[in-house]
Formats: C-alpha cells, sequence, structure tokens
C-alpha cells in the first residue's frame, strides 16, 4: 500500500477520480442487476404503484413454462454453434493471415472494419443478404423453389442468424487471434521446421498450444457476450420468428417485459440467464483455465 | 563412447557452397558470391559484424532461407532446393526457440515423434542425451523452470538428439551472461571433441571464434575476407578488415610512405626497412610494441589504462593513434613523450587501395631470430 499513499497525498482523491466510472457501473449495471433479482420475487404491475411479494411464485411459474425452456435449449444450440464458429472462424482467417502468403497484409487491416460497425446495422444489411427474392440466396429459389426462405423456415431464420453473428464477431476475434499469433517468435517456427513439422503439423503442435490464453479469452467473451448480444440481430433480422424458431431467451425476456407487460416474469428469467452466464464462465475458468500455460 | 557418439561423428558430412548468392531484391544484395567448402567433423566459426550475412548464410544452409543462386552440398547431395527436413541439418537458436508448452523430454523428443519414431526409442534416446549433457534430472520440467545454461543444454540436446550429419549454431552464447558464456563455451568444445558433428558456429564474438573454431570464415558484407585457422588468422590476417577485426584491443594501422629503402611515417619517422616505393598501411598489435629507454621511434602519450595485467597506453603518433600493450610489471616513464620499438618481425604490410595484405613484405629485411629477442 505504500506505493499508493507516495503517488496520492489526499486519501480521497484515488476514490474521487475514479467515481465518475464508478458511478456509471452502478447505475448501469448493479442497480439494474439487483432490481431484476429483486423483482423476481415480487409481483410488479405493469404501469407502477404496489407490488406483492409472492416468493419462488414467479420461478415455479417460469420454469413450469414450455416456451422458457424452448428458448432457452435454441439459446444453448446458439451458442454452441454460433460462438464457436465465431471463433473458429477468426482463427482459421488470423491463420492465414499470419502467413506470408498473397495479400495477408491488406487481409489483416480489413478483416477489422466490421467492427465498427453495430449490432443493428448488420442486421439490417444480413436480413438483405439472405432475402429469398433479392439476396444472395435468391438464384437456390430460381432452382429449387422454396428451398431457401427464413420468413417461413424456421432452420433457414437460425441458420442467417448463426451467419450474421459469426460475421459480426470475426473483427475482434481474429484481431486478439492474430495478435497472439503475431507474438509467437519467428524461430519457434523455424525450430519446428527444423525439426520436421510441415505447416500443417505446426499449427497443432506449436501454433495453437501457444495462443492457449488468446483462444481461451475469445471463447469466454464469446460464450458469455453471445448470449445477450445476438439480442440486436434478431430484432433487426427475424423479429424472433417464424413461430418463435429464432427466439432465444434475451430475445423473449424482452418481448414478455416490454410487449406483453411482464414485468415480474421477464425480471426472474434475467436473474436465471444471469446466474446461469455465471457459472458458465466459472466453469470455464475452473475447467479449461486452470491448464493455460501462459509463459512463453 | 555412446553410440551416439559413433553414430554422429559417422553421419558428420561436408558442406559446399558452389556459387551461392543471396538478394532480397536488386538494392540489398546479401551475399553476391560465395564458394566455400567445410570438411566432415569440422568446427567451422563465421565471424563477421552484424549485417555481414553470416546468420543468412546459415539459415540458407538450414533451408530457412532459399538460395538466390548457387548451389549447397551437404554429403554431396545438392539440398538447396530441399525443406530444412531433407537436409540433415540440426540448429541452436540464439534465443534457444524451445516449445514453452513441452517438457524438456518432450522438447528434445519432437523430431523424433514428428519422424514417427516409435515411443520406447524416443525415451531411450532421449535417456542418452540426457545423462551426456547433464539434463537427466531436469526431463520433467518445463522450459520456463530452468536457468539459462540449462535451456542451451536442451537446446543442443533436440539438436543432436536426431544424430544429424550438421549441426548449426546461431550466435547461441550471446544470450548468457559472462561466466556462463565461457562455461558453455568450453562444454561445446569439450561436446565438439566427443561427438565430431561438422558445425557451423555463427557468432559476432571474436573470443567464441578463436577458442572453438577449427577454421574461422571471416565474412564482411558477404564476401569472404578470410577463411584460416585461428592462429593463421589472428598472425597474418589477410586484410586490414580481419587484421582490425581480431585482436582486443585491435591492430594498429598506420599510413606509411616507402621511399625505397624504409617506411616513414608522415613526420619522417622511419618505423622499418623495406625497398618498395609507395604509399601502404601498415599494421602492428599493441603487444608486438615495447616501450624502453633508446627506442628508435617516439610517440606523445595521450591516456593510460591499468588493466591489471597489463596496461594499455594510448598515444599520438604522426597525428594517428597508437594502442601499445605493455606486459605487467613494465616500467614506464611517465614523461609525455614514449620511446619505442616495433617487433620488425610481427609487422604486417597492406596494399593501400586493395586493404589486402602484402604477403612476405618484411622477410629480406630483418630475420626473425633477432626481433624475437628485441621483443623479450
Amino acid at each position: 500500500m505504500s506505493s499508493e499513499s507516495s503517488l496520492f497525498s489526499h486519501r480521497w482523491l484515488p476514490l474521487l477520480l475514479a467515481a465518475p466510472l464508478m458511478l456509471l457501473i452502478v447505475l448501469f449495471f448493479y442497480v439494474p442487476v439487483f432490481q431484476a433479482f429483486y423483482w423476481s420475487f415480487f409481483l410488479e404491475q405493469p404501469f407502477g404503484g404496489g407490488s406483492e411479494f409472492v416468493g419462488f411464485q414467479n420461478f415455479a411459474r417460469v420454469l413450469s413454462d414450455p416456451e422458457f425452456w424452448m428458448a432457452g435449449w435454441r439459446t444453448i444450440v446458439f451458442m454452441l454453434t454460433a460462438s464457436s464458429l465465431a471463433v473458429i472462424v477468426p482463427l482459421m482467417l488470423a491463420i492465414a493471415a499470419d502467413r506470408k502468403i498473397a495479400l495477408s497484409i491488406p487481409a489483416r487491416n480489413i478483416l477489422v472494419w466490421p467492427k465498427g460497425i453495430a449490432g443493428a446495422s448488420i442486421g439490417v444489411v444480413f436480413a438483405f443478404i439472405f432475402n429469398p427474392f433479392v439476396g444472395l440466396m435468391a438464384p437456390l429459389n430460381t432452382l429449387v423453389p422454396g428451398l431457401w426462405n427464413p420468413g417461413i423456415d424456421g432452420t433457414d431464420a437460425f441458420i442467417t442468424l448463426v451467419a450474421a453473428h459469426v460475421w459480426s464477431g470475426i473483427p475482434f476475434n481474429f484481431v486478439i487471434l492474430l495478435a497472439g499469433l503475431r507474438s509467437i517468435p519467428h524461430t519457434m517456427h523455424q525450430a519446428a521446421a527444423m525439426d520436421g513439422a510441415g505447416p500443417w503439423r505446426r499449427i497443432f503442435d506449436v501454433q495453437l498450444p501457444l495462443i492457449m490464453p488468446q483462444l481461451f479469452l475469445t471463447f469466454v467473451l464469446e460464450f458469455t457476450e453471445s448470449i445477450t448480444s445476438v439480442f440486436a440481430l434478431i430484432d433487426t433480422i427475424t423479429g424472433g420468428g417464424p413461430g418463435g424458431s429464432t427466439t432465444l431467451l434475451v430475445y423473449k425476456i424482452y418481448v414478455d417485459g416490454f410487449r406483453g407487460f411482464d414485468l415480474s416474469g421477464a425480471s426472474t428469467q434475467t436473474a436465471i440467464l444471469m446466474v446461469f452466464v455465471l457459472l458458465l464462465a466459472a466453469c470455464q475458468f475452473v475447467f479449461l483455465g486452470r491448464r493455460i500455460n501462459y509463459e512463453r | 563412447m555412446t553410440a551416439i557418439d559413433t553414430a554422429i561423428r559417422a553421419a558428420a558430412a561436408d558442406i559446399e557452397l558452389i556459387g551461392v548468392t543471396k538478394a532480397y531484391d536488386a538494392k540489398t544484395v546479401v551475399i553476391p558470391q560465395l564458394d566455400v567448402a567445410l570438411r566432415p567433423g569440422e568446427f567451422t566459426v563465421v565471424l563477421g559484424p552484424s549485417g555481414c550475412g553470416k546468420s543468412t548464410l546459415l539459415q540458407m544452409i538450414a533451408g530457412l532461407e532459399r538460395v538466390s543462386g548457387g548451389k549447397i552440398l551437404i554429403g554431396g547431395r545438392e539440398v538447396q532446393n530441399l525443406e530444412p527436413k531433407h537436409r540433415g541439418c540440426a540448429m541452436v537458436f540464439q534465443n534457444y526457440a524451445l516449445y514453452p508448452h513441452m517438457t524438456v523430454a518432450e522438447n528434445m523428443a519432437y523430431s523424433l515423434k514428428v519422424a514417427g519414431v516409435s515411443k520406447a526409442e524416443r525415451a531411450e534416446r532421449v535417456a542418452t542425451v540426457a545423462k551426456m549433457l547433464g539434463l537427466a534430472d531436469f526431463l520433467a520440467r518445463k522450459p520456463g523452470q530452468l536457468s539459462g545454461g540449462q535451456r542451451q543444454r536442451v537446446a543442443i540436446g533436440r539438436a543432436i538428439i536426431r544424430e544429424p550429419g550438421v549441426l548449426l549454431f546461431d550466435e547461441p552464447l550471446s544470450n548468457l551472461d559472462a561466466q556462463l558464456r565461457h562455461d558453455m563455451r568450453v562444454e561445446l568444445a569439450d561436446l565438439h571433441r566427443r561427438i565430431g558433428a561438422t558445425s557451423v558456429f555463427v557468432t559476432h564474438d571474436q573470443v567464441e571464434a578463436m577458442t572453438l573454431a577449427d577454421r574461422i570464415l571471416i565474412l564482411n558484407k558477404g564476401h569472404i575476407e578470410q577463411f584460416d585457422t585461428p592462429k593463421a588468422i589472428y598472425h597474418h590476417p589477410a586484410s586490414i578488415f580481419v587484421a582490425k577485426f581480431i585482436g582486443s584491443p585491435p591492430m594498429n594501422i598506420l599510413a606509411v610512405t616507402g621511399d625505397g629503402s624504409a617506411l616513414r611515417l608522415a613526420d619522417g619517422q622511419v618505423v622499418a626497412n623495406f625497398a618498395g616505393k609507395g604509399s601502404f598501411q601498415l599494421g602492428i598489435r599493441p603487444e608486438d610494441i615495447t616501450v624502453k629507454a633508446g627506442g628508435p621511434i617516439k610517440a606523445q602519450i595521450r591516456y593510460r589504462e591499468d588493466l591489471g595485467s597489463h596496461e594499455i597506453l594510448e598515444a599520438d603518433i604522426a597525428g594517428q593513434p597508437l594502442r601499445i600493450a605493455t606486459p605487467f610489471g613494465a616500467e614506464i616513464d611517465p614523461t609525455s613523450t614514449l620511446s619505442l620499438s616495433f617487433s620488425q618481425a610481427r609487422l604486417h604490410l597492406f596494399d593501400n587501395g586493395t586493404s589486402r595484405a602484402i604477403s612476405n613484405a618484411f622477410d629480406q629485411t630483418k630475420s626473425a631470430p633477432a626481433s624475437v629477442k628485441e621483443y623479450q
């Protein structure tokens, strides 16, 4: 603690300097979180005024609702497919861009650009790209009519959602993974080449083990973030449809809470989702984090 | 002698470079043209300042850099277009380049694993090499848990476990502290004596070159300045570059003029008898200059450094700097003018234009025994 006192002469000054950020975090993160937990034990009036403590009744109601379990299952399927692809696709791109192949330098720049696009904009663009009549897949429908229509077919809608999410996840994960690959000393590749390992073998024996910290980071962030960040995509591309086939938990919470005015039910689902995300992150750290060798 | 020693000695291959060139583009030519032959089992040190192309040369032999032209023959086989793994070379890197996520045993066995050697044989060969290098107690550790010297030994173990025909070293000692560097030098020399692998060792450290090499290849801007034994390079430098690069402090180079009977400095002092005429560069090592009363050559002392075992005097002679190494206990008159005598048999004469040595320049002027007496 001596270093702190030598930096700041006044004991309240550090706190004062951190206050604006702390205030933001408290106002926009901790207060809503606790509010959601609090409401999940109450029956709230949709337009305010008077609430009634109901104990675990909200939980009982939500957990017995088949729609909740469907949305939860879709969330897990989305998490496993979209999040995994959102790491694996950038990983392949980063490995390619790390090599001295043609155009790898401009590619390193171009692949970062989508980072600057908001989720809702990506949704609008992908809704257009995958439009069955004018989009990229339209020629397929002229060959086999009705093969592709995300407006009617739930699977098609889900695929559209996954594609949009993977695309939006490329820049950040690409940058992190490429940075990890670039930090592997050049002589490590040379040593492996001298040891007889070809480029493919080097990916699995040298490159992947050495970027484990970066891979771990991207996986944890993807798995925890995809659950909530997919909201903007659903809202702009599918609106949860067709027939609820793309209603993930986060979208169901929004619909229940702000369209159905079931504030207590939405709060309860929020609380459940939050605990799930926390457990997920904790599991990743417990089962994967310990095995990672951060030494270079 | 264990089995791996004999295997490596048997595998030791000769290396021949024929007209090898390396250029990244028309402007950056690293090696304009190189022809050199290294004998099997020979320890060659490639020495030169940074940017002279020595590391590039090593990487081209290893197959990590392409040649722009010419041929590389290892054991009589043309290899310049082969992948590194097909050349029979192993390499020790400057930063060791050990795999941080593998144990010492896994690091050493990796090349065998890639080559498909059975697990039992891998373990056996790792045990042999580890015993040879004193690493038997560290096999389960990761490189991060080892000291610099131990990591160096693992890197060497990883290189020799495949019983390569050629061992390549890329400045392997430059990351170690002075004491460890000395110890590793002794270990490397001992290892080479035991296994007799054809070794190419790149360094910018002249002490490593002098102590380790069977022959030293001195490179300057991609050209061979001299390729000879350490003794020959020290005592008969082929050019001013070599003369100044080897020896600490470096050889003094003085501009002199021959008038037909003697070599004179700019102020007219005679430094040697010489029959030729014209401008030359005269070389003399600091330890071949004696300070003594009545010495024929005069110089102004500027600075003295006492190094304990000997003293280095910095003097000014005819407007040129001159370094003199005096033996321990020598009584130096601290007056400003020094009386010096140059050991005549130890003078070197270089051409003013080409900077190359003029051989046997002083044979007719002074006989060796007289100068040795003078040198005491």
